[in-house]
């Protein structure tokens, strides 16, 4: 169970930074600002 | 041993002579494209005085007019000879015709080099001769769609040069040399084709079979460049380049190539005649399928099927990509054309397009869940299908909103606007691209389990991968769909960027989670063989149906693409003054387009069943390392 739990924590860091990662370089290679929602 | 050596010696000398001579008129014609240089030197040997400069309309560059200006036409016999019938319609349809076998042949050869190399790569000897008896039997299939296609062809310039002289007089004028290289190169393409196709069994083994496998990619770069070039007409009619505001050519040929919408029309026809050969392919083998009397057969068409759908779908997926890089360019070629496209006069035609891209990848991942039948062990995936389907469901419903909605006053003043109060939310750009990437990325999920179906990860970290694997896709729905209901809360300039993230997000499931999966299956335990030829009979009418939405897609793109120059021939330079200058409802254009496919149809099924006729005269040995009678193992899918 607790290695269940670890390898969740991990894939889910793993995944999220990805994508947030993917998300504001895209957004930033077009000039844009992926944060602006959250900066507003 | 000598004698076999230099036997072999001369047919492959024989070969390269033949090919050389093919690729000869070629090379001959090129120089004459040296960018319209010759064409500045005739000028100025009349004399400095009559040289005229005009201005690229696109690139904005001075050239020296070469040619003469588009001409001013007006409604008569002189311009618009005509029967007593819709003289556009009458090139509608031979166009359509024209369109849908050659992108049927130019795709099918694709697919033969790709299962030929696989067949020639692979160690296992009797999987290497179903790929290649798969290949030939793809081949033999547009074989005879390659002759229809150059009658077609015919059709087409004699009805352009019938109904349409003017405008094709000055077309052909700026584009001769392209045209006669055209021309040139389908004389190659149909004898390599020929070569391809004839020399199979004597180029069977050893060096002589990559000698064939070339020859399939030699075929395959001729077709492509004659599509790119095709292309390069259309690219000029809706954006013209290479002419001046009169539409005088300017000498220079690849300005009027390469156009601004060139290249996004050939990723996008590159990819739309991949998934349309597929999808023709599939229905082939869905129909012998449903009609195979054998065990044997039921199992060769249902593999058959199988493969020619994977490809097609293969290509299906990064097609509305290609589409939206198309409708980008078209947007920032001419602002007002995309508006005509995606939020005016068009815009209807859009919402089928939705409502037929959803049916595409609707039918597909209905294939791959009843194939999954096919499988033991595969039942694991089948509780969580239904999960699968609410999925797709609701993106398919964002996906096909309208935002605005054709209505009497009476309706519109009870709704209190064009838009509906709760549906209006969704028929934006911002939940539709949400709604298209969940369908792609469930798509490319349901693919997965297909992958894993009926074997068991050995690899020491599967726990970890399994999970990763879940928790990827997971934040993947969790980040396409952020991104659509974050769009609501942006500006409009913000907004349009977001639709990049998206579709990035939907690659990276396509790439990594492949990827993932193929090591984690490394030297998997298999539950059972792949039984194939045991699938229901509605898989295969699924494969039919996403053959016909392939076609009747086809058809719907065509019409838009072409429709929205509106009253031009060439957008902003010539004007059509035909009295059918104008845009047909969206009840004629579907009507029309599904007589288009339905013509397509019965024709093929005609080139079919003349296939059937040489299966006997088959030079490799029929059914030679088809799965056996009845289910037999498979190493891969």
């Amino acid at each position: 169970m607790g290695q269940t739990i670890l390898y969740v924590l991990v894939s889910l860091v793993i995944c999220v930074a990805y994508f947030v990662g993917v998300d504001h370089f895209l957004m930033d290679s077009q000039g844009l600002d992926f944060w602006y929602l959250f900066r507003k | 041993m000598g004698l076999v050596a230099g036997k072999k010696l001369f047919s492959i000398m024989a070969l390269c002579a033949m090919i050389g001579l093919l690729l000869l008129p070629i090379a001959v014609s090129l120089p004459s494209l040296a960018m319209g240089a010759d064409a500045p030197d005739a000028v100025k040997k009349d004399g400095e005085a009559k040289v005229e400069k005009g201005r690229d309309v696109y690139y904005k560059t001075e050239g020296i007019v070469v040619g003469a200006p588009a001409p001013k036409t007006v409604d008569g016999p002189r311009d618009y000879p005509r029967y007593n019938f819709e003289s556009r319609v009458l090139l509608w349809f031979a166009n359509q015709q024209h369109l849908y076998y050659g992108s049927f042949v130019l795709a099918v050869p694709i697919f033969c080099m790709v299962i030929e190399f696989m067949g020639v790569v692979t160690k296992d000897k009797a999987m290497a001769k179903r790929y290649d008896q798969l290949a030939y039997d793809f081949i033999k299939i547009s074989l005879t769609a390659y002759s229809l296609t150059a009658i077609l062809g015919g059709i087409l310039i004699f009805t352009f040069l019938t109904l349409y002289p003017a405008f094709f007089g000055y077309l052909s004028s700026i584009f001769r040399p392209v045209m006669h290289i055209y021309a040139l190169m389908f004389v190659a393409e149909s004898g390599t084709l020929y070569i391809y196709y004839y020399g199979w069994d004597k180029m069977r083994e050893g060096f002589l079979k990559w000698i064939h496998l070339s020859l399939s990619v030699i075929l395959n770069v001729i077709g492509t460049l004659l599509m790119f070039l095709a292309n390069s007409w259309i690219g000029f009619m809706m954006s013209p380049a290479g002419v001046d505001e009169q539409g005088r050519y300017l000498g220079n040929i690849w300005h009027v190539i390469h156009t601004a919408l060139w290249n996004p029309l050939n990723l996008h026809r590159i990819l739309g005649n991949m998934a349309f050969g597929g999808g023709v392919v599939a229905a082939y083998a869905a129909y012998k399928f449903l009609a195979s009397k054998t065990d044997e057969d039921r199992a060769h068409y249902d593999w058959m099927g199988y493969i020619a759908m994977a490809l097609g779908v293969a290509f299906l997926i990064p097609l509305p990509f290609a589409g939206y890089w198309l409708m980008r360019e078209v947007y920032a070629y001419r602002q007002q054309m995309g508006i005509t496209l995606m939020g005016g006069l068009l815009a209807w035609l859009f919402i089928i397009q939705a409502t037929m891209i959803g049916i595409l990848f609707l039918s597909t991942n209905y294939y791959l869940w009843q194939a999954l039948g096919r499988m033991r062990g595969a039942e694991k995936y089948q509780r969580y299908i239904k999960y699968l389907v609410f999925v797709l469901c609701c993106g398919y419903l964002v996906f096909i909103t309208p935002h605005t909605i054709v209505m009497t006053p009476a309706e519109l003043k009870a709704m209190g606007g064009q838009q509906h109060p709760v549906l209006g939310n969704y028929g934006v750009m911002s939940a539709k691209n949400g709604g298209i990437n969940v369908i792609i990325t469930t798509t490319i999920l349901s693919f997965v389990w297909y992958m894993r179906g009926n074997k068991v990860s050995t690899v020491s970290w599967s726990k970890f991968g399994n999970i990763f694997m879940g928790i990827f896709f997971g934040c993947a729905y969790f980040n396409i769909i952020g991104l659509a209901v974050m769009g609501y809360y942006i500006p409009a300039n913000v907004r349009v960027g977001l639709s990049v993230p998206q579709v990035a997000t939907t690659l990276s499931c396509l790439f990594f989670m492949f990827a993932l999966n193929s090591f984690m299956m490394k030297g998997a335990k298999q539950m059972g063989p792949i039984e194939w030829g045991k699938i229901s009979a509605r898989s295969q009418y699924a494969l039919i149906m996403l053959a016909t939405a392939f076609t009747w897609m086809m058809g719907l793109m065509g019409y838009i693409r072409s429709s929205v120059r509106l009253f031009w021939h060439v957008n902003e330079i010539m004007r059509d003054n035909s009295p059918w200058a104008y845009t047909h409802t969206v009840g004629f254009a579907a009507n029309m387009i599904s007589f288009n496919v339905l013509f397509f149809w019965i024709s093929i099924l005609f080139v079919f069943w003349l296939g059937s006729l040489g299966i006997k005269k088959a030079p490799v040995e029929a059914k030679a390392g088809v799965p056996g009678g009845a289910p037999q193992p498979a190493g891969g899918h």
